[in-house]
């Protein structure tokens, strides 16, 4: 996985930071999706549920970052 | 039984999330690529052989040279006097030699007329006087030396960096008053932590991304080095250890530094001796096309 930094007009931040971000904002958008489509009838222990969410989309853009 | 599906589609979904924070946590923790790392290169830094007032500057900031190119010339004048004195002693001197011998050479011929003291007195004096005719002569070379040393030479070609000397300006023999960044010298200085090592081999490729440029550059890992210091280590006023007496709970990992040669000098890129960069080792035989 090739890593560098994410310059935001000289100020450098450590990617993971950018990946965090994006994971949340698309996780919360998976969760609304859910909801809408009527398969968060499934979910057992939501809190549990949105913990491992977030955990597997980040680590999934880590991933496609790291191909980028 | 459709609770106990609702409880086995969130566990499945823990169960991924665990595989896929274990994979952050490899990556974050265990993988060997810093963001710490800086770019380097050989700094040579100039002092003239002679002390004296800078006649001549011939370089610009930021200029490049050649080696061997002069740089500046050191006010001459009182090494060519130095020179021009030395040259006159060596005259006398090869005079007094002359003198000397041609004395002993007549006291030998006097035979037995004089004592033997005086003929050996005359030998003598005309040994010492060859003695220092050979001493008036290196002070020559000396004095011709430091002549030639008024014009100050880049030992290598490279570009002149943060030259803050002006010409008029007094210089002392000895003390630097330019730097120079040798061409072709860069490499990368990368700071691991100490856990990462384990996986970094000399040999490793590596792939550099310098924070100016944004194409990836290669390099190889070259050397890792073998010591940094140990705060613990440092002496008080009578040499025994200054050992800190906190401890703490928490500790990071201290970095090493880890010493990255370029596979092909980047001629194209501007780079900059000082430069922020990161780096990625790559596994050995697992390079990425």
């Amino acid at each position: 996985m090739s890593w560098h930094e994410w310059a935001l007009g000289g100020v450098l931040v450590s990617p993971f930071l950018v990946a965090a971000l994006v994971a949340l904002l698309l996780t919360v958008g998976l969760r609304l999706l859910l909801r809408l489509t009527g398969l968060g009838r499934w979910i057992w222990h939501e809190a549990l549920f949105d913990l491992a969410l977030f955990v597997i989309v980040l680590g999934g853009v880590v991933a496609a970052m790291g191909r980028l | 039984m459709k609770t106990s599906l609702r409880i086995a589609v969130t566990l499945a979904m823990v169960a991924l999330a665990v595989v896929a924070g274990y994979g952050l946590w490899h990556h974050y923790m265990v993988a060997p690529w810093t963001r710490d790392a800086r770019i380097r290169a050989d700094i040579v830094t100039l002092a003239p052989d002679v002390s004296g007032r800078v006649m001549e500057l011939r370089v610009r900031d930021n200029q490049h040279v050649e080696q061997g190119e002069v740089l500046m010339v050191i006010d001459p004048e009182r090494y060519q006097a130095a020179l021009d004195e030395a040259r006159a002693i060596v005259e006398v001197r090869t005079q007094e030699v002359r003198l000397r011998e041609h004395e002993a050479s007549r006291r030998t011929r006097l035979g037995q007329s004089i004592s033997e003291e005086q003929r050996e007195n005359a030998q003598i004096a005309a040994a010492i006087a060859r003695s220092q005719l050979r001493q008036a002569q290196a002070e020559v070379r000396l004095a011709e030396l430091n002549l030639q040393r008024t014009q100050v030479h880049a030992p290598r070609a490279g570009q002149v960096t943060n030259l803050r000397l002006a010409q008029g300006n007094h210089v002392a023999a000895g003390q630097a008053v330019m730097a120079l960044v040798a061409d072709g010298s860069f490499y990368v200085q990368a700071y691991f932590e100490e856990t990462k090592l384990p996986g970094i081999r000399v040999g490793d490729p590596v792939r550099i991304w310098p924070m100016s440029t944004g194409a990836p550059l290669d390099g190889v890992v070259d050397s890792i080095s073998q010591g940094i210091t140990d705060p613990n280590a440092r002496p008080d006023s009578q040499l025994l250890a200054d050992v800190d007496p906190t401890f703490d709970w928490v500790r990071l990992a201290q970095r090493i530094p880890v010493r990255i040669r370029f596979s092909a000098q980047p001629d194209g890129q501007r780079l900059s001796a000082g430069m922020t960069a990161s780096v990625q080792v790559l596994d050995a035989g697992q390079e990425r096309p």
